[in-house]
């Protein structure tokens, strides 16, 4: 018979899971090395019951590390059990397998399992991106050549790199003699240890004070809790089947039109308090190129972290815990051999991109049922890790580039920022140019192009990096052929650019996925950010805003005109005789 | 010396002197005068000068805290602020570090996008450009663009201008010679230059600090100016000192100049109180905790001090602010934090707030939601006719309508929902205080929580319980603490250079060159305060990491120059520290020494423990017994229990709770199990029974 527990244990207890998750993230991130976690803040740690439930995580790592950590416990446990292993006490078990919870490759979990009485009770997992894996080429990104699982780097399934408390030296030589710049990752990995550690010891007191029956009636009292939030918001959507499909360009210079400009479709099933999310008619998966997503750790997080943005948006209702209740009433399914749902051993490694367009998708299909609660399209992000030989050995780096946001209901949308399930933080260029042979030689707003709307789209950035010495670079990004999705009337979005400018002047576009390729010193990559979709019709935007955006650069007088049927005087302030009669001429030109 | 410390707060401005011969400590509080704060602390010096018969013109330092500048970013309302900055980054304060603040929210603002300090059209760029390692110049200064864009922004209606450059923290010329053509075009700006306010990497961040610094600038410096001036016309020729983010003071002068150092102010005075009084009793290692109406600050001081705040922990209005700080952690809890039942059906407290107005049921003034002092007050540990000294009557009828109807949402009696609001503010500020302590390695149990404010008397022992912490001090006036803890500071002023120098390569020459140059430095600026060299001290520290790492640790330098030992014991401490904070060492990593800084301090005449009152019996003490509820283990039960005086309470005598002490300013909670003793240091001391 379970425990009952009063709702003021159960308020302390999901407090103190959250401290501890909390402190878990603060050590990790301050004590790593690779700016890829430090900075990027591409990492997770979270705690989970013996079941491998969310218990909670924390507050500071992005959607796509924490998100998936109960898919790793589950994906270890099942992995140990069918060799007729366990856990036991001083494990810490290493686990990437991106076809049993992992994210994908690079994304390695560390489990350190919490025993009471002699007993599993729950874990405390971090996770985070490294930098090299062991892959084809430097780097844990743009290994966009991958053709299998196998291509992509170490795989680790459930490696215990403690034992019983015994470090197991074979694995960590292993590492150090298969990944690239095995300093920072190995030291990174230390780093993950020592933070999930510390989770374990934490969270085996918090259960010595409570007692484990009252810890767990407590546990349940809050998942359920999630569970009741979430349910309510779902209750409060109309019943329906919301369908939407974008396209991904996947390897856009592909002669293989099974490589390029897929399709991605999610159907969005709202009955009562439930969801249902079916992602067929996304396109097969390919099989021999790395833009897969893994089922469980990307595709189930990409579909959760929209449908809570949209649901339960912090900015409106405060916060709320992170933990399995949240996901009860969402059911997620997507084919088998599909981008969505491959099968081993497809290659998962560069499925980032993809998987924000799920996300992005899923947007989409809610915006018929919440048109108040939603942006327009969303621009996808790039990824690129810029690398080369030092005496002292390699290095490399890798940077993630912005996207944008639509519009919103009743605000512009978001510019320059991460966007969707990943909310990394780019490098200080007073870091990069201090610590690499590298000059960002630009970092500004893309002006005069953005999305237009009643709530114009977010603006994309414009970055450049320069080499300066001789070194190799590879891409993983996606959104170069297909612009962002108009909402409401707006107008769609821009695409991104990807520009090299070789030190001789020669300028080539790029696609959005570049396998390794050797640079110069003096080449340049130039990096056009995508802007964000439109909500809403340009001709009600009001004016003032209009004439802002003018003063500012980032709307040309032109395209004041033309796109929001806004005139201005020489003085820059709006006429507005004028504009009210082009806008009535403009609405009327409409009509035929 | 007579010192006189003044504290502008949301109602009233508190206002202490101090006269440091005769110790003679005498406290005085007036309305605060929002539209113009100064007359309110000119009005409040002159009425206790004459109530007391005190001379004007005898008291020689006025030391104020003002967060007028802090309300000026909160409200976004500062002045027009441009920006001048290199060509090709125009937009570095707009995409900031690409995050968003929210990760799950679609509807969230942008703080630095959705209220820019200075709009697109006030971020202008000129040709220049420095490059590391050392702030060569790749590209020359374009000073006809730099005139060029002083006389575009001075047209457009910009007020204060911000110069910031990539890499200024190496090579400071482009910024300082654009802001001398600024000037030459436009003398009657505000101007600074990001290196001149903090001269650290991290463009972002720096530059922000600069803009924040203009946009507070102008307002801060004519209050300043008008409270100085205003001081002389009501015949003090005090010294007029600020309380700055990072503890010490400042001279008003040098406010004025940089009004940045004042944003993270607010905070400080209290704790600085909170750890004097802890030290009239001889506690040095404190957790000070001050909770108001709506919040608490949390400070931890280690042998009497405070740690910084590190730069990248350091926020204001959602914007980063690189700006040295006591190390303060604030939280939404205190009395008059609102108890409710989510959309889930969870009980929570806080962080939401009924504030002053309409404040809690209790203090009739039309607030329906039940807060944390309608939970106290319906346990009994509040006393509805001596509240605030018996100036505001408590109605115990709303706080039992509030708190019942909540209480039978949640199928509980009325005293269990109200212990139950209790218990769940406790632990909050349990699990802050526990954020602060062991996530940073330090046990809580070696630590004397100093409770102050309003509503820290009324918490301190549960919280210190949930904690293990053995004692807690409750200071003589829990609730002008603040202005108490201005007569504690000394003038302290900060420079900060980065260094970005790595283990083996450390050019040891160099870093002694620097550390001697930002100490004359100080010293110039000290002398100018008109400090005598035998009243100044300079400390020295550094911020260390593993290279590779992005987060520094603050280690403590010697004083002296540095040679190849001294190096060793400092990389050796930063390891400890690392141990520490982390739990972990990198043994084989190389260590890089990112900043060093030197802290300037100017010793000021500081209040004296305050004379020993008369002493007096408990019979005397007690008012009355009432009825208080208390939870022991899994009960609640309703006990007997004694209300005392404060001022009346003999020394040295132990109180066994439940007992409750009154005073005008706060009231304090003796839990059963914990005994009260007044001490000679003038607090409260509890401690559980032993």
């Amino acid at each position: 018979m379970p425990e009952t527990i009063d709702s003021i244990t159960a308020s302390v207890i999901q407090g103190a899971l959250e401290n501890i998750a909390v402190e878990m993230g603060h050590k990790l991130m301050r004590m790593s090395y690779s700016s890829i976690i430090r900075e990027s803040e591409d990492f997770g740690a979270a705690l989970v019951d013996a079941e491998g439930r969310g218990l909670a995580e924390s507050a500071q790592s992005t959607p796509l590390q924490s998100g998936p950590i109960p898919g790793y416990v589950r994906g270890i446990l099942k992995t140990l059990a069918a060799r007729g292993d366990g856990v036991r006490p001083g494990d810490v078990i290493m686990h990437n397998d991106a076809y049993a919870g992992a994210s994908h490759g690079p994304d390695v979990g560390f489990a350190v399992p919490v025993f009471h009485d002699g007993n599993l009770v729950a874990f405390a997992a971090t996770t985070a991106h490294h930098l090299d894996i062991g892959a084809l080429s430097p780097g844990s990104c743009g290994i966009v050549d991958a053709i299998d699982a196998f291509a992509e780097g170490l795989q680790f399934k459930a490696i215990k790199v403690y034992d019983r408390g015994a470090r197991n030296d074979a694995v960590w030589q292993l590492l150090r003699d298969n990944i690239r710049v095995s300093d920072l990752v190995v030291g990174d990995m230390e780093a993950q240890i020592a933070a999930a550690r510390i989770g374990a010891e934490r969270l085996a007191a918090l259960i010595v004070r409570h007692g484990y029956r009252r810890f767990r009636a407590a546990c349940g009292a809050v998942m359920d809790y999630a569970e009741r939030l979430m349910r309510q918001a779902i209750t409060a959507l109309p019943d329906g089947e919301y369908r939407a499909e974008t396209r991904i360009d996947g390897f856009a210079d592909s002669p293989d039109p099974t490589k390029r400009h897929l399709p991605i479709v999610a159907t969005v099933k709202v009955k009562g308090d439930e969801i249902k999310v079916d992602l067929t008619g996304t396109a097969p998966q390919v099989p021999d190129r790395p833009i897969n997503m893994p089922f469980e750790g990307t595709v189930d997080v990409a579909v959760w972290l929209t449908i809570r943005s949209v649901l339960l948006d912090t900015a409106v209702r405060g916060h709320i815990p992170v933990n399995d209740g949240l996901l009860r009433p969402i059911k997620i399914t997507a084919p088998p051999g599909t981008l969505a749902n491959p099968v081993f051993p497809a290659p998962t490694i560069a499925r980032f991109c993809t998987g924000n367009a799920v996300a992005d998708t899923v947007m989409k299909a809610l915006a018929q049922a919440v048109p108040g609660q939603v942006s327009a399209g969303i621009g996808n992000l790039k990824v690129i890790a810029f690398s080369g030989m030092r005496e002292i050995g390699h290095w490399v780096h890798m940077e993630i580039f912005e996207g944008s946001y639509g519009g919103r209901n009743g605000t512009d949308g978001m510019d320059a920022v991460d966007t969707l399930y990943a909310n990394t933080r780019n490098n200080p260029i007073e870091d990069i140019e201090t610590h690499l042979p590298l000059r960002v030689s630009r970092y500004e707003l893309r002006e005069k192009a953005c999305g237009a709307g009643e709530w114009r789209g977010g603006l994309g950035s414009v970055r450049e990096f320069e080499y300066l010495v001789d070194g190799g670079a590879s891409v993983e990004a996606d959104g170069h052929e297909f612009a962002p999705w108009a909402f409401s009337g707006g107008a769609q979005g821009r695409p991104a650019e990807l520009h090299f400018l070789r030190r001789d002047g020669s300028a080539q576009p790029l696609p959005s996925k570049v396998p390794h390729m050797h640079v110069e010193a003096g080449d340049r990559f130039v990096c056009i950010g995508p802007a964000g979709g439109g909500y809403g019709d340009p001709l009600r935007r009001n004016p003032a805003l209009v004439r802002d955006d003018v003063a500012d650069g980032v709307v040309s007088a032109a395209a004041a005109q033309e796109e929001y049927g806004v005139v201005l005087l020489a003085s820059g302030e709006v006429d507005a005789a004028r504009t009210e009669r082009l806008r009535r001429e403009m609405e009327a030109a409409r009509g035929c | 010396m007579q010192l006189v410390g003044v504290d502008v707060g949301g109602t009233f401005t508190d206002i202490v002197f101090a006269d440091t011969d005769t110790r003679q400590n005498l406290i005085h509080k007036v309305p605060t005068t929002p539209d113009d704060p100064a007359r309110g602390v000119i009005a409040g010096i002159t009425e206790l000068c004459a109530r007391h018969g005190l001379a004007r013109d005898a008291i020689d330092h006025v030391l104020h805290g003002t967060t007028i500048g802090t309300n000026a970013v909160l409200e976004h309302n500062g002045t027009v602020t441009g920006l001048i900055t290199t060509k090709g980054y125009r937009d570095i304060v707009h995409i900031g570090r690409h995050q968003r603040p929210q990760h799950y929210s679609i509807r969230q603002e942008v703080p630095w996008q959705n209220r820019p300090l200075a709009r697109r059209r006030h971020r202008l760029t000129v040709a220049e450009r420095v490059v590391p390692p050392r702030g060569e110049e790749l590209v020359p200064l374009d000073e006809a663009a730099v005139r060029e864009a002083a006389r575009a922004l001075r047209d457009a209606g910009v007020e204060a201008v911000a110069v910031c450059f990539l890499f200024s923290y190496l090579n400071p010329a482009h910024e300082m010679r654009a802001a001398e053509l600024v000037r030459e075009e436009w003398p009657e700006a505000f101007i600074c230059t990001s290196a001149g306010v903090s001269p650290q990497f991290r463009e972002f961040e720096r530059f922000t600090t600069a803009l924040l610094n203009a946009f507070v600038g102008p307002r801060l410096k004519a209050y300043v100016e008008r409270l100085d001036r205003g001081l002389g016309e009501a015949g003090l020729a005090a010294d007029l000192h600020v309380m700055c983010s990072n503890g010490g003071v400042a001279t008003a002068s040098t406010v004025a100049k940089s009004p940045v150092l004042t944003l993270l102010s607010g905070p400080a005075a209290g704790v600085l109180g909170g750890a004097w009084s802890g030290g009239l009793s001889d506690r040095r290692d404190l957790i000070t905790f001050d909770v108001g109406g709506t919040s608490a600050d949390i400070g931890i001081a280690v042998d009497g001090r405070f740690a910084e705040a590190t730069a990248r922990d350091t926020w204001i209005g959602g914007f980063p602010l690189l700006a040295p700080m006591i190390d303060i952690h604030t939280i939404g809890a205190g009395g008059g934090s609102i108890a409710y039942i989510d959309e889930g059906g969870a009980f929570r407290v806080g962080p939401r707030s009924a504030g002053a107005d309409p404040g809690p049921a209790a203090y009739g003034r039309g607030g329906r939601e039940p807060t944390v002092t309608d939970a106290n007050l319906i346990l009994g540990r509040l006393d509805p006719d001596n509240f605030l000294g018996g100036a505001m009557a408590l109605d115990v009828d709303a706080s039992r309508c509030v708190v019942g109807a909540l209480a039978g949402r949640l199928g509980l009696s009325l005293e269990a929902a109200a212990e139950g609001i209790l218990t769940i503010v406790n632990a909050n500020m349990a699990n802050a205080i526990s954020s602060r302590t062991v996530q940073k390695g330090l046990d809580p149990r070696d630590f004397v929580l100093v409770a102050f404010g309003g509503a820290g008397p009324l918490h301190g022992a549960e919280v210190a319980r949930a904690l293990g912490i053995p004692e807690v001090v409750i200071p003589a006036y829990p609730g002008i603490t603040s202005a108490v803890g201005l007569l504690t500071t000394d003038l302290k002023y900060d420079a900060v250079r980065t260094e970005f120098q790595i283990g083996a390569g450390i050019d040891l020459d160099r870093l002694n060159g620097d550390f001697a140059a930002m100490r004359d430095e100080l010293a110039r600026q000290l002398a100018a305060d008109g400090v005598a060299p035998r009243d100044t001290a300079f400390e020295r520290a550094g911020d260390l990491r593993y290279l590779g790492q992005g987060y520094e640790l603050r280690v403590p330098f010697p004083a002296a120059s540095l040679d190849k030992a001294a190096l060793t014991a400092v990389c050796e401490r930063f390891e400890s520290l690392h141990r520490a904070e982390y739990g972990h060492v990198f043994p084989d990593s190389p260590i890089e020494i990112v900043n060093i800084r030197v802290t300037g301090i100017g010793r000021m005449a500081k209040i004296a423990a305050p004379r020993s009152a008369e002493d007096g019996s408990l019979a005397a003490a007690l008012l009355k017994t009432a009825p208080c509820a208390f939870r022991l283990g899994d009960r609640l039960e309703t006990l007997a229990t004694p209300f005392y005086r404060r001022e009346a309470l003999p020394r040295d005598e132990p109180v066994s709770g439940p007992a409750i002490v009154l005073q005008t300013d706060s009231t304090t909670v003796v839990p059963p199990g914990i005994t009260l003793r007044a001490d000679r240091g003038g607090n409260l001391i509890l401690r559980p029974e032993t």
